[in-house]
């Protein structure tokens, strides 16, 4: 029997979203040579850490190309974005380099406590960090919809 | 993910059988930027948890700031450790000295 692939399409807010793209563009660019969450590897020789961290940069160079192409024409023209078995998990990953990222160079002004509750007051940031937690809130909604919608039939296996 | 490294890499690592032999504890950090249900279903997907193992894991991480998450060989330990970190979970490798 055929296995129906699973595709998500969803409609989004051009006049909100596509402002979005430069930061995360910004922010692609400057996770090419370094890792979102620097990692403790202090057990391991210097030969096979060097190793281990660039093949961690190398895939999370591939999620962030497979999230900014998420914004091809279909999204320029019709405001839409869709997942599907192919890109749902870079995507995922790879809107975890960016929120992460983002915490590191562009919300620290917030704390950590605001970034984990999601409690700030958006009226009291300026116009640079209203963005960016703009952003951050933006990616974190698309982890949740691929979660929710592809985790037990995609993610999952 | 970086091979494993070959047994003679270990030659100059003192009492190598000893080392092999141990077992090594994967300890989960807590972070302020990673949902919760991006947490469990990477801890699903990585280590083969179920959806009550995978939550009681996530909330100890979130709760106590650390969850020990597997415990066994070297090797397959730096194998969870690398995966989780390719889901940009905090993952770090411990000696398990509690036995």
């Amino acid at each position: 029997m055929k296995r129906v692939e699973k595709r998500v399409e969803v409609k989004l807010s051009l006049p909100v979203v596509a402002p979005l793209l430069d930061i995360i563009r910004e922010l692609s660019r400057e996770l090419e040579k370094s890792l979102a969450a620097p990692q403790a590897l202090h057990d391991l020789d210097q030969e096979f850490r060097g190793a281990w961290i660039g093949e961690l940069l190398e895939g999370q160079q591939e999620d962030l190309r497979g999230l900014l192409s998420l914004f091809n024409a279909q999204f320029f023209s019709e405001g839409v974005v869709a997942f599907d078995e192919k890109n749902a998990e870079p995507i995922v990953r790879a809107c975890t380099a960016i929120r992460l990222q983002l915490r590191e160079r562009r919300l620290k002004v917030l704390g950590d406590e605001a970034l984990e509750t999601g409690d700030v007051d958006m009226a009291g940031l300026d116009e640079t960090a209203r963005k960016a937690f703009m952003c951050y809130l933006f990616l974190a909604t698309v982890q949740e919809l691929i979660i929710q919608h592809l985790d037990s039939t995609i993610i999952g296996r | 993910m970086p091979e494993p490294r070959a047994n003679t890499r270990t030659e100059t690592r003192a009492s190598t059988e000893t080392q092999l032999d141990d077992a090594w504890r994967v300890v989960v950090l807590n972070d302020p930027v990673n949902l919760m249900s991006y947490v469990v279903m990477v801890f699903k997907k990585v280590l083969g948890f179920n959806e009550t193992k995978a939550r009681k894991h996530m909330l100890e991480v979130h709760e106590q700031g650390r969850s020990v998450v597997w415990i066994g060989v070297r090797e397959t330990a730096e194998a969870h450790v690398f995966t989780l970190q390719q889901w940009h979970l905090t993952a770090v490798l411990e000696p398990d000295e509690t036995r």
